[in-house]
């Protein structure tokens, strides 16, 4: 049992117990609640899932389809693997973001602080996973909800530049998983991903 | 006399003149200064880029001392303060915010600068593929970026073009701004309005850049924030500077050395003032006289002006010390002119092989060489004897003279010695490989800390290697520009072969017209291209309708005027468009900076067919090292030329070969020892090396030919004269030695110790004494 699971646990029987009209008393009676969540995030050093996303765009009349496997590594290397319908690498390590695509691979890299709007994009799923409650805010008005089995964040960008491409974010999750991510763009499209952790 | 009054009066005249064509000469640092005068169309293309070219502009700059927030923070506001200033063209700290403009031009006139448009490219055959292409693309994790711009461009132009213009690696970032490795410095390049060759204009850049930084790290109060400059135009000031300090210090310093110990032998302070006298006089004769040639005096010439005080100071030395009390000066001078005249013409013989070289730089010096000897030595004959008490006599060393001449009669016991050191040197001569410099960097006097810190900044910056630049040449700019789109496809040729990583050319920013018009010719009429687009679309999933943008853009641009320099107005691309296509002397030049050069014969076979049609491919650092090698091996021979001048002067002026040829022992010795010497140190050597040697030859002649013998042995107070001379000449060279400017501590070292090792072989070398 992990400490984050064993501490959602105590916060379990502190809200039971309170319920009996007891006082909860110190540390043990943490309720479950955002930093709860990230405390439980941060505790993962790497995970590793298979995701399906689709991405429903308005100049196209049908949803694009892919899918592929994920990876993260704390704090701040995060790798996306396409695998279908064509093989794809995005790598985003610290502020750069690698770029790989075709068969004989061609590598762009790009620096997130030039791209704001990816930052922002990347920020909001490597923040969660990172627990990193601090970048999560600077970025995003963040409202939080649910259990620890079945927890969501809605973010709402606070800066100006990113509103115009991002509307929202909702990130779900099970304790220190995400399970899926849906992105809402300013422009209508959108896109729905949902991830399979590989348990390890 | 007459005769004396007419020589003061005239040594006067000819001063004043001096010293005004000195108060009006121009004073260059400029290394272009070292460069061939009749130079190859490709070293001509080299100097030009040296003295004015962009490279020659750009100033390279990095902020450290603070975490990477405040870092950042102080290279926004460092930039906004210096594009304010007219000083800089352009301003870069990697604020993507800049390059607005240039994102919507390029977007604007995708379709006359896009190398993709041809008839071909909007066949539904080619849309069709240019709509799998962006449909791959909306599906990839970078087309959430560029989905905005498919509907007007789903042929992908912008991508092309930015992908063809960015070009080199860039460096990375922190909150948008250009930071080193770790982030420890923030990072900004500077480019100048002044070219690299106006100093003055660069030293006031300089200096708003380090007050503009000043004010920010007060803003900001970070009192840790540091400051660091590079590049060219830090080097040609810092150059500048050094050896301005140094020939000023390291003159003044020999000049106080000397000045005490003729005092304190002379003890008189109106002799030493006279003792100076030839010596001043000779360096200002010597600028004027290169001035007045050349146009302009190289600082390098001057700093050499401090090593003439080592060598002119020993006439009036063999003047005073051996006129005798019962003499006069103008008895001694009627006994030792002979000798001294033969010095003199012998030091001007070999210099003169200099006038002839094809380096200014060069010639220079032996200019100026020339006409110090002479007016010293003339000013010593002529006027010293009209400005000398009439019973001057130097007295009281008659102790040390009779004990300097025993111990010159003792000389020969090193013999042994001498020998073992002169096949030492040849030993030495031998083994080394590499005997000389053939680097234009070594005459420079950059530290090595400036040199990394340079390094540093460059690799940080991913700086464009500029080694290699194709150049084309032609009547008109756009006709330059087309011949920069034939020798872009050479290039592309060689970038296929993997020859070569990349290029930019001008013509990638501003086509030629011929080319814009084609493209425009190629862009179909809305109906048409509807049509197509329609059909190429059946099948996918786009809907109807989504890329009318590109169709009224691609109808647009059919009767959009082509675009000329001004249509860039005040962008980066126009910026660096003036980088690339220059003006000079009536032609235009289109210049082509490769990178990732591998292979140059592959890339020589692509460009073979250009090359009559005035295309040159230029290979910077081979050139200037060639150029640089041609001058040093003119030195050589140059010098040999000297040296066999010397000989023959001496053996007709003594009417014997075999007496000139013992005259020319010591100094061949001494050049060889020296020479030797300098290899064991550790020395490459450089052609001013071979200049000292010269002088060493200048000076040890004299000595030779007092210890000759035709004056008879030398007297105590020759011998006396002799040593007082050799020890001025070694300290005014050997302070020197310590510059820190390559050529002013190559021409110390050498004639310091080659001075030295002269008078004592010409002592030991001396024939033996007759009983006098």
């Amino acid at each position: 049992m992990t400490s984050g699971s064993r501490r959602a646990l105590l916060a379990g029987i502190a809200a039971a117990v309170g319920s009996f009209g007891f006082t909860a008393r110190g540390e043990e009676s943490t309720p479950w609640d955002l930093g709860q969540l990230m405390r439980e995030l941060a505790s993962v050093r790497s995970a590793r899932a298979r995701f399906t996303e689709k991405r429903f765009l308005r100049m196209l009349d049908r949803p694009i389809e892919s899918s592929g496997t994920l990876a993260y590594e704390a704090p701040s290397r995060l790798e996306k693997l396409t695998l279908v319908p064509k093989r794809e690498l995005m790598l985003v390590e610290q502020d750069k973001v690698t770029l790989e695509t075709g068969s004989k691979p061609k590598r762009r890299v790009l620096s997130m602080s030039d791209y704001p709007a990816l930052r922002a994009f990347v920020e909001s799923i490597r923040s969660t996973l990172a627990g990193d409650q601090a970048t999560l805010e600077r970025f995003y008005k963040v409202d939080f909800g649910g259990d620890p089995d079945r927890w969501r964040l809605k973010l709402q960008p606070s800066d100006m530049k990113t509103k115009s491409f991002v509307r929202e974010i909702r990130i779900s999750g099970r304790r220190g998983k995400i399970t899926g991510v849906e992105v809402d763009q300013s422009d209508g499209d959108r896109s729905v991903m949902s991830m399979v952790p590989d348990d390890s | 006399m007459i005769r004396s009054r007419v020589a003061v009066g005239l040594w006067l005249i000819v001063l004043a003149v001096a010293a005004t064509i000195i108060a009006n000469a121009r004073f260059s640092t400029d290394l272009s200064a070292f460069l061939p005068q009749r130079p190859t169309a490709a070293q001509q293309l080299l100097v030009d880029e040296l003295r004015d070219g962009v490279v020659s502009k750009l100033i390279l700059v990095s902020v450290s001392g603070a975490p990477p927030d405040v870092l950042a923070a102080a290279s926004r506001s460092l930039a906004e303060r210096l594009r304010a200033d007219r000083r800089f063209v352009s301003v870069d700290n990697g604020d993507e915010s800049q390059f607005e403009r240039d994102r919507a031009f390029v977007f604007e006139h995708r379709y006359l600068l896009s190398p993709a448009v041809d008839a071909d490219h909007f066949t539904v055959k080619s849309l069709r593929t240019a709509l799998d292409d962006a449909l791959e693309l909306l599906g990839s994790p970078a087309g959430m970026l560029a989905k905005s711009l498919i509907p007007a461009d789903p042929t992908g132009e912008v991508l092309r073009l930015i992908e063809g213009m960015a070009g080199t690696a860039r460096p990375a970032t922190h909150e948008g701004i250009w930071v080193g490795p770790d982030a420890k410095e923030a990072l900004l390049v500077l480019q100048t309005r002044a070219p690299g060759f106006d100093i003055d204009a660069q030293e006031e850049a300089l200096a708003s850049i380090r007050s503009a930084f000043a004010e920010v790290r007060r803003a900001a109060g970070a009192e840790a924030l540091e400051l660091a400059l590079t590049g060219p135009a830090v080097f040609a000031v810092e150059t500048r500077a050094t050896i301005k300090r140094d020939a000023m210090r390291f003159s003044t310093l020999a000049t106080i050395l000397i000045a005490s110990l003729l005092l304190a032998t002379f003890r008189s302070p109106r002799v030493l003032v006279l003792g100076l006298l030839p010596v001043a006089s000779g360096a200002a004769v010597g600028v004027a006289a290169v001035a007045l040639h050349f146009g302009e005096v190289h600082g390098i010439t001057l700093g050499f002006g401090a090593t003439l005080i080592g060598e002119s100071v020993d006439y009036a030395i063999y003047l005073f010390m051996q006129t005798e009390p019962r003499r006069g000066a103008a008895g001694t001078l009627a006994r030792i002119w002979p000798t001294l005249r033969l010095g003199v013409v012998t030091s001007i013989c070999g210099f003169s092989a200099m006038l002839l070289s094809g380096f200014p730089g060069l010639a220079q010096l032996g200019m100026f060489s020339i006409a110090g000897i002479a007016t010293a030595a003339l000013v010593t004959r002529f006027v010293l004897p009209v400005l000398l008490p009439p019973d001057f006599a130097v007295t009281g060393i008659e102790p040390l003279a009779a004990r300097v001449r025993a111990a010159f009669g003792r000389a020969r016991i090193l013999l042994p010695v001498l020998g073992l050191a002169v096949i030492g040197a040849i030993a030495v001569w031998i083994a080394r490989d590499q005997r000389w410099s053939d680097e234009l960097a070594s005459l420079s006097p950059v530290s090595v800390a400036q040199q990394n810190l340079d390094q540093r900044l460059r690799d940080a910056l991913g700086a464009a290697d500029v080694r290699h630049i194709v150049v084309a040449r032609s009547g008109s700019a756009d006709q330059a520009l087309a011949l920069a789109e034939r020798v872009g496809k050479a290039l592309d040729t060689a970038v296929s072969h993997e020859a070569i990583g990349g290029y930019e050319s001008p013509a990638r920013i501003l086509p030629s017209a011929a080319t814009q018009m084609h493209r425009r010719d190629s862009l179909p009429e809305a109906r048409v291209l509807r049509a197509r687009m329609a059909e190429a679309a059946r099948g996918t999933p786009f809907r109807a309708g989504t890329f009318e943008p590109f169709v009224d853009a691609v109808q647009q641009a059919r009767s959009a005027p082509l675009l000329e320099r001004e249509s860039l107005g005040g962008t980066k691309l126009g910026i660096h468009l003036d980088a690339l296509l220059v003006q000079r002397d009536h032609a235009w030049y289109a210049m082509l900076p490769l990178s990732g050069v591998k292979d140059v014969a592959n890339l020589r076979r692509a460009l073979a067919p250009l090359y009559d049609a005035q295309v040159v491919l230029l290979d910077t650092k081979s050139e200037t090292d060639a150029i640089y090698a041609t001058y040093r091996r003119e030195a050589v021979s140059l010098s040999l030329l000297g040296a066999i001048a010397i000989v023959v002067l001496l053996a007709a002026a003594m009417r014997s070969p075999g007496r000139a040829l013992k005259v020319c022992v010591p100094l061949v010795a001494a050049v060889l020892v020296t020479t030797g010497a300098l290899l064991a140190l550790g020395q490459t050597l450089t052609m001013f090396h071979l200049v000292g040697m010269l002088l060493v030859v200048a000076v040890g002649s004299n000595y030779s030919l007092f210890f000759d013998g035709s004056l008879g042995a030398p007297s105590d107070h020759t011998s006396l004269s002799l040593a007082l001379a050799n020890v001025t000449t070694v300290i005014g060279f050997g302070m020197l030695g310590f510059s820190s400017v390559p050529v002013l501590s190559a021409i110390g070292t050498t004639v310091g110790i080659g001075a030295a090792l002269s008078l004592i072989f010409a002592a030991a070398l001396a024939p033996r004494a007759r009983a006098s």
